[in-house]
């Protein structure tokens, strides 16, 4: 698309947009973009693009991924503009291409990476016309926003450029079928110990072969739908991936990966699936982009999680875990409710899963809950479970019907007062879940729990005594 | 008696934690035998008369799908709900027994005609809302996500007035279809769960006034919370 009166007017504007928030101390908004959108509405198709873009979307896992790339690729020295400290939809993106543009719009830098909202592809992928796209997974999301798992694979389907090379999750049949015409690589995790044909999730979006219809024949379910699965009447079958990981050593923190034939060990960024996922899509990502296994295994040795997702702290030999639990996400919660599972020791669980926007000013659709495996905290390990916001007595119903006994669960309208409500006998670890948008709210708790768990006592245990 | 309660395509048409109102129910009905259809097999209603036949929101390839294969058994579904069989019909399951779904093409999509409504989509705009309506005495409360909107003649059977939300349409006070025995309703995800007033009108519709509800202290509990914040922020 050609430059036009109505592209320089956008793009001065919002460029001084984006001066005045500058001035008024205001850092990472996507207002510039917006702006530039509202006047211009095509403006990214119109805005020069870096000679390389590299997007990173996906149902659940992109923002990790795309910070480890970004790292790794900093560490090699690239220079390049991303918009990790904007927003993932075309707003975010246009700002980040303002923000790294001359006066006249030329970008300044070569390379682009973007973490991208899968649900507005729609917005971004014609336009900017990634080089090179990862899709980490596709799994139920928001049912407001993206509606269910058909309508996201159909608008991948038709707004990825056909010329994107792409790199894909061999072990999601969703998103393995994104494209078939395209380039495309995969990423793989081979079968693990323990590892089932049966699902133990409630929610599992791929049951048929998408081809013929027959019912697929499993010959492994990680989870969901996340597994290799082949169809017994036309021969349709999972890819088989270039990039695998053929060996973990939770001791060692280590990663085996056969890359193409090629055998690499990898850091890992704890021993949890969906992190070895996050970390082996970064890996295949960057190998696709041009790096060498060895130059990505030496940059990963220097990562780790950010601490707004996930963060440990010990007091008095017990652990308090915040554990980012993305609300109205069945699998990101489910997931999270499995590591609780998994986790060493008796544990405690606060939970903080309404929606805050909602919960401020309307009533959250809690449906989602009823997708979600509320079942795996229901383990004679995990003797307290405390739920607490606008939505208690929800989560207290929810909990109740994945057949938690009842006196192991509390419940509170008044978030403040949830550390309130632990006892801080016979556990090990505390894990507070907590929404994107909480983290100031889980953090608070996170303090109350430490002061509890170093000496005081908590109200509940007042009462009790 | 013996209750059996058929649910249909499980596997498919449970798009927003639908199949909680089964299990709900099951809660509700220890004795009860919960027969789930699988889309490949054919219906137990063909040679049996369920106590409830259930079917869950589904996508909108598989409603296709579904309309065809009820397609061949649409007498012995009318013949059933005329009969006065409960049926429980939720989301957009509602379309597959309307006459016909209108793409955003203008293309229609025949559906199995037993009701007089027709929906169109609208693919590109989601319709997401809270719903607060009246059944007689009692508030039903629930929650829309919808690529469609419905359309049906002034005299046909509605199952809530609207208080406060959407109806059938934008434009319509009313919502759903309550025929017989058979409620069909756009209100998605656990219904039965958020309303213990519509799980005792569906037990009493099934012969069963009085069974007992499960959790029932708790789910009156989350329903009157849950009513006072849909009054209040609604």
């Amino acid at each position: 698309m050609k430059r036009n009166l109505r592209f320089f007017f956008a793009l001065f504007f919002a460029k001084g947009t984006a001066l005045v928030l500058k001035l008024i101390g205001r850092k990472g908004t996507s207002m510039p973009g917006s702006w530039a959108i509202i006047l211009c509405p095509d403006f990214l198709g119109r805005m020069p693009r870096p000679k390389t873009v590299v997007g990173i979307t996906g149902t659940n896992g992109k923002t990790t991924v795309a910070n480890m790339v970004e790292d790794v690729l900093s560490h090699c020295g690239y220079d390049f503009v991303c918009n990790r400290s904007g927003t993932n939809v075309n707003t975010g993106v246009a700002s980040s291409l303002i923000a790294n543009s001359t006066f006249f719009g030329k970008p300044k830098k070569d390379l682009a990476i973007f973490e991208l909202d899968e649900r507005s592809s729609p917005k971004i992928l014609p336009y900017l016309k990634p080089d090179l796209l990862l899709c980490t997974n596709i799994f139920r999301d928001s049912y407001k926003r993206n509606a269910h798992m058909e309508f996201i694979v159909d608008i991948l389907q038709q707004y990825i450029p056909e010329s994107t090379r792409l790199v894909l999750n061999a072990d999601d049949l969703l998103c393995a079928s994104l494209k078939p015409q395209n380039h495309r690589s995969f990423f793989g995790i081979d079968r693990q110990p323990g590892e089932t044909a049966q699902c133990r999730n409630i929610v599992q979006d791929i049951r048929v072969c998408p081809n013929c219809g027959a019912a697929l024949s499993w010959e492994f379910i990680r989870y969901h739908h996340i597994g290799r699965a082949s169809c017994p009447q036309c021969g349709f079958c999972s890819p088989q991936a270039g990039y695998r990981v053929t060996q973990i050593d939770a001791d060692e923190n280590t990663m085996t990966v056969d890359c193409h034939g090629h055998q690499q060990k990898f850091p890992m960024l704890n021993s949890s699936t969906i992190n070895i996922y996050n970390s082996l899509s970064a890996i295949a990502l960057l190998s696709q982009f041009g790096l060498s296994t060895e130059k990505i295994a030496a940059s990963m040795e220097k990562l780790s999680i950010s601490e707004t997702r996930y963060k440990e702290e010990e007091v008095d030999g017990k652990k308090v875990i915040l554990h980012l639990a993305k609300g109205q996400n069945p699998i990101a919660c489910s997931r999270a409710f499995e590591n609780i599972r998994d986790y060493p020791g008796k544990k405690a669980v606060i939970l903080f899963l309404d929606d805050y926007f909602d919960a401020a000013h309307s009533v959250e659709n809690i449906s989602w809950y009823y997708d979600t495996d509320f079942e795996f905290l229901n383990n004679p390990d995990i003797p307290q479970i405390i739920a607490a916001g606008a939505r208690h007595w929800d989560v207290c119903l929810r909990l109740l019907m994945a057949g938690i006994p009842p006196e192991k669960i509390s419940h509170t309208a008044e978030n403040h007062q949830a550390a309130e409500l632990l006892s801080k006998e016979g556990i090990d670890a505390v894990f507070i879940l907590y929404d994107v948008y909480t983290i100031g709210l889980a953090n608070q708790v996170k303090d109350q729990t430490k002061a509890l768990l170093s000496g005081g006592k908590s109200a509940g245990e007042q009462q009790r005594a | 008696m013996a209750i059996k309660i058929e649910i249909l395509f499980p596997e498919f048409c449970n798009l927003f934690g639908d199949m909680s109102n089964m299990l709900y129910l099951q809660r509700c009905l220890p004795q009860g035998e919960f027969v789930k259809t699988p889309f490949s097999e054919e219906p137990l209603f063909l040679r049996e008369r369920p106590s409830l036949v259930y079917l869950g929101p589904m996508t909108e390839r598989t409603q296709e799908k579904v309309i065809e294969k009820l397609r061949p058994y649409k007498e012995r579904l009318w013949q059933l709900i005329e009969e006065g069989v409960c049926f429980l019909f939720t989301g957009n399951a509602l379309e597959v027994l309307g006459e016909y779904i209108e793409t955003e093409e203008g293309k229609r999509l025949p559906a199995l005609a037993l009701f007089q409504l027709h929906a169109k989509r609208d693919m590109m705009h989601r319709h997401n809302s809270t719903f607060l309506g009246r059944l007689g005495q009692e508030e039903v409360m629930g929650f829309k996500s919808q690529f469609t909107m419905a359309f049906a003649p002034p005299d046909y059977h509605p199952f809530l007035e609207v208080v406060k939300g959407v109806g059938l349409h934008e434009k319509c006070k009313t919502e759903g279809i309550r025929y017989k025995n058979f409620v069909g309703t756009y209100l998605l995800g656990p219904v039965l769960i958020l309303n213990p007033c519509l799980t005792k009108l569906l037990l009493t519709q099934m012969g069963l006034p009085q069974a007992e509800l499960a959790f029932a202290s708790e789910i009156e509990s989350a329903y009157r919370q849950r009513l006072k914040d849909f009054h209040a922020k609604t």
